[in-house]
């Protein structure tokens, strides 16, 4: 779809210095009053900015992040938000120091056991929920109040059930991670197209092998989908898992440079934890696109 | 065409009746014949073509005939025995195609080819891309061994859908409008092959079609349903005489005889049908002009 727009694109670009008269009496007849200049300056802010239209708003952001603090906060404001380049450079120290590698095998040795925990468990119980009606039928009811039971809300219960230490973590991680993977492998199995069962079914195809050579296959996508959500949210939860109570991790980073008043320190913290999270969701979205290769068409049949 | 000692299929006074769901007219819920009483004998090797009006059960028969379901009155017999479910012995193309989207064209044709066969013996792997290919070709495809299915066209797709119920080798080819959604030149194109591998194979095909030209054109007999409740209505005899040459069949004097005898019965049903109200089919399947039966009297 954007392959056409930027071939116009090129073409303009590449034809308009060649024949800027041209270009500039298009202009004039079409719209009399402005100045030829002006078009062409246009232009080329036009095919500039599309190139920074993207990344502009994070830019911006950034930039407002570094002069906001300087010379639009009170300086006492400017303690707490300081500007990016102290972030970075307190970014910088900690890497140097080897204490964000640590924090950051800690926090994803975590997500990664709950996060894998969960994803086993639930396609399994999925697949049997979205088999076995009676199955549904009988756990249908509780799933439903635990789905709906912030994970969060939990977290006290697991830290005095399991206490503090790695075990609550991954096990409230795995939690929270549950129930997309659950949700979806169910909605995948009952969504496989009925006209598909019932061409394995004229073959003869038995229970087990309709199983797996028609409803799995066609459930994977949205599995997948389901392991992209719980990736983002099993991150989500382990940082304010690690806020509450541990002695790593990046929850733990950001908490303890809060209480010790190194501001710069605990938005470094902040800062690799959005990057974590951002590089998690895009290796997730990669691994759901190659899963859901043949349904491409459908994709972009509909966008 | 009774001339064999045993029909390769027959039908017995078959009726099948479906239970419809409660609904706000019909709260105790009630039931719908949608078949009723179906005598129909198919010698070996006969190429049949069903026609009837919308809902007059033509699916039906077919899932009856694929033994997806299970008559309620009546028997159905293939080679003299009792159908007691799905075989390999039977395939089944169905109007939409049904292609498996995540595996490629070779993959869904050998997907009858997986698992023991109808000797008991299993294929390697190597001998079931050896056949898929070979049915590939023999549809007019070889050379899309790889694509998947939503790279190809809507006759390629059925062309693979063709080829993937041949590729196991049934004796029977049970077909539900295969060409419906397909562009009138590929139909005919697609038509044309099916003849083809019908005279090469020798299959016992029954094919179902709402085109009156399809059917005359396709069929040595045309059975006529009537409108709900199914019953045949009539079993119209094609005789064209050579179709193998070049001339143009459909302009042909026989054929738009048979065409208009076929027309004719049919239309009679479709004004039944519509007199009755039955173009007025509720999205549960109900018709109001139909007099709901209690579930309790019919199904005893
Ligand atoms: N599973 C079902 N439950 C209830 N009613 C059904 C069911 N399947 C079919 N029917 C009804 O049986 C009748 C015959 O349906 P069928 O699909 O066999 O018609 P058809 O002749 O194939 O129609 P079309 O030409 O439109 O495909 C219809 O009235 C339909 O509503
Ligand atoms: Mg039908």
């Amino acid at each position: 779809m954007s392959a056409p727009t930027l071939t116009t694109d090129t073409h303009s670009t590449a034809q308009a210095p060649a024949t800027p008269t041209t270009a500039g009496d298009a202009a004039r007849r079409r719209r009399p009053a402005p100045a030829t200049g002006l078009s062409l300056l246009k232009q080329g802010a036009q095919n500039g900015g599309r190139a920074l239209w993207r990344p502009g708003a994070i830019l911006l952001f950034l930039l407002l992040w570094e002069l906001g603090p300087l010379y639009l906060a009170p300086s006492s404001t400017r303690v707490f938000l300081p500007p990016l380049h102290d972030v970075l450079g307190a970014l910088g120290a900690l890497i140097a120091k080897g204490q964000l590698q640590n924090h950051l095998v800690a926090s994803l040795t975590r997500s990664a056991s709950g996060f894998g925990i969960a994803v086993v468990s639930a396609v399994v119980l999925g697949l049997l929920v979205a088999w076995y009606g009676a199955l549904d039928r009988f756990l249908n009811p509780l799933l439903e109040v635990f789905r709906n039971t912030a994970a969060l809300a939990l977290l006290p219960v697991f830290t005095l059930l399991l206490g503090i230490g790695e075990t609550s973590k991954i096990s409230i991680v795995a939690y929270a991670a549950f129930f997309p993977v659950l949700l979806n492998t169910i909605a995948g199995v009952r969504t496989v197209d009925p006209l598909l069962i019932r061409a394995a079914r004229s073959l003869g195809l038995s229970n087990f092998t309709l199983f797996q050579k028609v409803i799995l296959p066609s459930a994977v996508p949205t599995i997948f989908t389901g392991i992209r959500m719980a990736g983002t949210s099993s991150i989500l939860v382990l940082i304010a898992a690690e806020m509450v109570g541990a002695k790593a991790g990046l929850g733990y980073l950001i908490v303890n440079s809060q209480s010790s008043f190194l501001i710069p320190e605990m938005y470094a913290g902040i800062l690799t934890v959005s990057l974590l999270g951002l590089a998690v969701n895009y290796l997730l979205v990669g691994v759901e696109r190659h899963f859901s290769r043949w349904r491409t068409a459908v994709g972009s049949g509909n966008g | 065409m009774t001339h064999s000692p045993i029909p390769k299929i027959s039908l017995q006074s078959v009726g099948k009746t479906f239970t419809v769901r409660p609904t706000k007219d019909a709260p105790a819920g009630s039931t719908l014949t949608a078949l009723d009483g179906i005598n129909l004998d198919v010698a070996a090797g006969e190429f049949l073509t069903l026609v009837g009006p919308s809902g007059s059960g033509k699916t039906t028969l077919l899932d009856l005939l694929a033994g997806l379901t299970r008559p309620d009155t009546g028997k159905v017999l293939l080679d003299g025995k009792e159908v007691t479910g799905p075989g390999k012995d039977r395939a089944v193309v169905f109007q939409q195609y049904a292609l498996f989207p995540w595996r490629t064209a070779a993959a869904n044709v050998s997907f009858g080819l997986e698992g023991p066969g109808q000797d008991g013996k299993r294929l390697s792997r190597r001998e079931r891309a050896e056949k898929a290919r070979t049915y590939l070709d023999l549809v007019g495809l070889a050379g899309f061994e790889d694509r998947y299915p939503h790279e190809l066209s809507g006759g390629m797709k059925q062309r693979v859908a063709i080829a993937r119920s041949l590729a196991y080798e049934p004796e029977v080819l049970l077909m539900d409008e295969p060409f419906a959604a397909l562009d009138a030149q590929t139909r005919e194109q697609l038509q044309e092959e099916l003849l083809r591998i019908w005279r090469t194979t020798g299959k016992t095909i029954i094919f179902i079609t709402h085109g009156i030209d399809e059917a005359v054109y396709l069929g040595q007999r045309v059975a006529v349903l009537s409108s709900r409740p199914g019953r045949l209505k009539e079993i119209v005899p094609v005789n064209l005489g050579d179709r193998t040459g070049d001339i143009d069949i459909r302009s042909d004097a026989a054929f738009v005889e048979h065409r208009h005898q076929v027309w004719a019965l049919l239309h009679d049903e479709v004004l039944k049908a519509q007199q009755a109200g039955h173009a007025k089919i509720l999205p549960d399947g109900t018709a109001p002009d139909e007099a709901p039966q209690p579930t309790s009297g019919k199904a005893a």
